[in-house]
């Protein structure tokens, strides 16, 4: 298991330099030039000289991105163009609502996916098994930002039970802090417990047709015994591989959840840093949201390790 | 807003596309892939119309009019600057089929194309471009169409091109997938066809293989593009401001939404719809051209239960034959009849185990062997049911029993062997944990009490190292090491009766012999009776006491096996005695002409009339029952040859 993580520790690294190559080399495709933004199209040639040279702009472009690298090693992602705040502390700020929110709606996604799923797959074809797949198809459907909208005008504007915008930490008042995310999390939950549920009743009927459940039904197993300890096991195995893909889906979505719900995370940062071309902040945000997805990819690889004997280095 | 959700890894694709297909399905579904492709057809009909089918300009002002409820004037009222509502739907399809068809047609043309080269050259280039692929998928679509925004600039066209680089990806890891499968066949028959160049037949060979699971990709995209467009425009850095799109609606409606709460809901259905629309007809597609969705399942039998309510609702009036079991019997079949709907699979088929003994039970594939020894054990598919007959164990009838009493008997009374044994157990639990399984179940051990008796199980079926071996997992097992671990597992209880369905067939010829040796040592020591389900006689030889032997689901001749070998009353057994393998290898093997009807065919009269070399016009007619041991009408006339 020590071997798998540093293995896949180890080769998440070129993952990472290669993503920032790409974001870095996307940035310096373009003419954009910072100094003329800041300072103004009035500003004199001098001035701009001095401000370019102050960013490090006027260096070569290989010892501008050695130089970002090589900070980025350390955990210092550069200043923001605009605010001149270092970028690790403004992401740092952020990444826990970003992530809270993500996690709490893979929480309630798995909660309601997966048993709607064995529910589906305990009767294929039954009624409820139809209303299931109709509800999954709707639940992939359905953008995750207008159930959103549609959540805040019901639960926050009409019925008041939550807040219409804000975040409180969690550190400050975790009820609170829980009620600020309890609308946007369930927005966001929605396709993604369709996927699950859809997941999860596919891999449990293939996996209760399989050989195996038949020689445990022949030895007199019950059916739930076989279900409960064997059956699910062997179905989450495909799951969780979705589940991975999940994770980096709901990352992407909290960017447009978060602006509904005026949720200070990563993703209004990220727009911050598009609309104002404010590069250190986009490229730190791309790296470190990139790198987050490869770790939660690296511990859904050890889950599956954990699950699948047959992936399991020995 | 999805990246790559939806799309099936290739990888998953490639190893779900040997199973079967569920066809029921694929034929309810038809109907909606036509629908959903029309719908999707008036989509860009209507975009390509809007400006003949919108009542007003989608960007005329009309600030008296603004956030006004539908009216005759507005039918779907307007927005905070007086705009029309339903006119900027149209317009806003527009926006959303162009977003979908650019990224469809790049990842399109990037994804194949790099697919194919890398497919193709392999080697160096296949490794790095996956680490690329790899680095990109870490990435959310959004995220990355966002940079892609930043730096070129606003834009529809754009801000699409990302993401349709994302999706070249997911189109790029099939068509890739592809080339390398097929590249394996090529270079067998590369050394035949060298007249044609390899690249030809690569690209002739693939392109036609690729394009199902492309089509179904791609529809699957043009939805997730739509969602992306709506992301983009949402957040007010997709398109610019005189383009209408559904998501720039919703942000308005955002805005407004506590002065018009009614201004949300027309963009957000109308996008829901779309998606929808394409991911149904993904769906579709995925049936139609038999690429399997492992996230779909197939509309399979549950499991559970309706064995049992079918066999008691559906049983005959009157009891089963009275021939009384011989004494010393332990399993007495009587006229058990199986049916799939109207089709029997297996009919009035008879024969007794007695204590102690061998009893083969023998016949070509699709004679009904399994399907009789899944009827004894309770265990038949959902809608495969027992319609007549009963299975006398010790005098009880267990096609009468429960579900609970069953139970007791599987496992506890009879156990059962099956034809392959890696796959008769489960992947992801030890050996030991599952060997354990019955006899907690059963006997009510504790998890320490049944590894113990777990590991001498393992040595009395000849594996060795056995305490050790518990803890593996059954990959770790070879196929003869694995038959022995199924085979301890099901004598955990110390069974009666042990059901062999196929046990060697699976298995290496050197394995063969030995796991059959096992089985008769076992059974001797054990003193149980063993039902041994084969389509070699020469198994039956060696271990049988007695044998049926088994035609288009009816039992055509029973005796002893020596009878069978020596003097067969049935031309059936005749040409399967002539078709085994004997010692002199210059002669030709015989072959029986023909082969097993399907169930649903099966002929009238005599069923093997039609292969048979002795056939006589009264051999059509009639229903033939077994007599004196034979099936055979002419049986008395016959003179069969049996083993020289």
């Amino acid at each position: 298991m020590k071997k798998l993580v540093v293995s896949r520790l180890i080769s998440s690294v070129p993952l990472l330099v290669l993503l920032s190559l790409f974001v870095f080399g996307l940035i310096n495709l373009t003419p954009t030039d910072p100094a003329a933004q800041i300072l103004g199209v009035g500003a004199g040639e001098d001035a701009k000289a001095a401000y370019r040279h102050q960013l490090g702009l006027d260096r070569p472009l290989h010892e501008q991105f050695g130089q970002w690298v090589l900070g980025a090693l350390r955990g210092d992602l550069g200043k923001s163009w605009f605010t001149a705040q270092p970028v690790t502390q403004m992401i740092g700020d952020r990444l826990g609502v970003t992530l809270s929110l993500a996690l709490l709606a893979l929480v309630l996604a798995l909660l309601a996916g997966v048993p709607l799923g064995i529910l589906g797959a305990l009767r294929p074809g039954s009624v409820p098994d139809r209303i299931l797949t109709l509800a999954v198809s709707l639940g992939l459907a359905v953008p995750g930002f207008w159930l959103a909208l549609l959540l805040a005008l019901l639960f926050a504007l009409t019925l008041r039970w939550f807040p219409v915008v804000g975040y409180t930490p969690f550190t400050e008042d975790p009820g609170e802090w829980a009620r600020s995310l309890v609308l946007p999390a369930t927005a966001m939950a929605v396709h993604t417990a369709a996927v699950i549920a859809r997941q999860t009743r596919g891999a449990l009927v293939d996996t209760l047709n399989a050989p195996y459940v038949q020689a445990l039904r022949s030895r007199g197993i019950p059916f739930r015994r076989i279900l409960l300890r064997y059956a699910m096991k062997n179905a989450m195995i495909p799951v969780l591989a979705v589940i991975a893909v999940q994770m980096s889906v709901l990352v992407g979505v909290t960017f447009v959840v978060e602006r509904i719900f005026a949720l200070p995370g990563i993703g209004t940062l990220l727009m911050d840093g598009v609309v104002q071309a404010d590069m250190p902040v986009l490229q730190g945000t791309v790296v470190v949201v990139g790198a987050l997805v490869l770790l939660i990819n690296l511990i859904t690889d050890i889950a599956y390790g954990v699950v699948n004997p047959k992936v399991r280095p020995r | 807003m999805t990246t790559s959700a939806d799309i099936t890894p290739p990888e998953e694709q490639q190893r779900h596309g040997a199973a079967r297909r569920p066809v029921r399905a694929s034929r309810l579904r038809r109907p909606a892939v036509l629908w959903c492709a029309v719908f999707l057809g008036v989509l860009v009909l209507v975009a390509l119309a809007a400006p003949l089918l919108a009542p007003y300009d989608p960007l005329a002002l009309d600030i008296k009019n603004k956030l006004a409820s539908p009216s005759v004037a507005h039918w779907l009222g307007t927005d905070d600057l007086g705009r029309d509502v339903l006119s900027r739907l149209i317009y806003g399809a527009r926006t959303s089929v162009v977003a979908s068809a650019e990224v469809v047609a790049v990842a399109l043309l990037l994804g194949v194309s790099v697919g194919l080269l890398v497919g193709y050259l392999g080697g160096l280039w296949d490794r790095v471009t996956m680490q690329v692929v790899d680095a990109l998928q870490a990435v959310p679509a959004l995220l990355l169409a966002l940079a892609m925004v930043a730096v070129v600039g606003n834009g529809l066209v754009k801000a699409m091109f990302a993401v349709g680089l994302v999706f070249a990806v997911s189109f790029m890891r099939v068509t890739r997938a592809v080339v390398l499968a097929e590249r394996e066949q090529l270079y067998v028959d590369a050394a035949r066809v060298t007249g044609l160049g390899r690249a030809h037949i690569v690209f002739r060979q693939i392109l036609p293989n690729v394009a199902a699971p492309l089509i179904v990709q791609a529809s699957i995209a043009a939805g997730t593009a739509l969602l992306i467009e709506a992301s983009l425009s949402f957040l007010g850095v997709g398109i610019d401001t005189t383009q209408v799109s559904w998501g720039g609606m919703l942000e308005t409606a955002r805005q407004f939404q506590s002065e018009q709460p009614l201004l949300p809901i027309f963009p957000g259905v109308a996008i829901a719809v779309c998606v929808l629309l394409y991911n149904l007809l993904g769906d579709g597609l995925r049936d139609a051209v038999g690429v399997r969705d492992p996230a779909a399942g197939a509309p399979a039998r549950s499991a559970r239960t309706r064995t049992r309510l079918s066999v008691v609702e559906r049983r005959p009036a009157e009891a089963a034959p009275a021939s009384a079991p011989a004494d010393g019997t332990l399993l007495s079949v009587r006229g058990l009849t199986v049916a799939a709907g109207d089709t029997e699979l297996v009919s009035d088929v008879s024969f007794d185990v007695r204590k102690g003994e061998t009893f083969g039970l023998v016949g070509e594939s699709g004679c009904g062997k399994s399907v009789t020894a899944t009827a004894v054990m309770g265990l038949l598919p959902g809608a495969v049911r027992v319609t007549g007959g009963s299975v006398l164990l010790d005098g009880r009838d267990l096609v009468r029993l429960g579900e609970r009493e069953l139970q007791r008997i599987r496992g506890e009374r009879i156990g059962m062997v099956f034809q392959d044994p890696v796959a008769a157990l489960s992947p992801s639990h030890t050996v030991g944990h599952q060997l354990g399984e019955a006899l907690m179940v059963h006997k009510g051990m504790t998890r320490k009490q049944a590894a113990a008796r777990s590991a001498e199980l393992l040595s009395l079926v000849g594996v060795p190292d056995a305490r050790r071996r518990l803890a593996d997992y059954p990959h770790q097992f070879s196929g003869g090491m694995a038959q022995r671990v199924v085979i301890a597992a099901a004598l955990a209880c110390e069974p009666e009766l042990l059901i062999a369905d196929e046990p060697t067939t699976a298995l290496d010829v050197t394995i063969q012999a030995q796991v059959l040796d096992l089985l008769d040592d076992l059974k001797r020591q054990l003193s149980m009776s063993v039902l041994l389900i084969t389509h070699d006689l020469g198994v039956v030889a060696d271990v049988c006491d007695r044998v049926a032997v088994m035609y288009a689901g009816q039992v055509v001749e029973v005796g002893s096996t020596e009878d069978l070998l020596l003097s067969p009353r049935h031309p059936y057994s005749e040409a399967l005695l002539a078709a085994m393998p004997h010692g002199a290898p210059v002669e030709r093997l015989a072959t029986i002409p023909g082969r097993v009807p399907p169930a649903w065919d099966w002929p009238s009269g005599c069923r093997f009339h039609p292969r048979c070399p002795y056939a006589v016009e009264r051999c059509g007619e009639g229903r033939p029952e077994i007599a004196d041991g034979a099936r055979c009408v002419r049986a008395a006339e016959l003179t069969l040859k049996g083993v020289r």
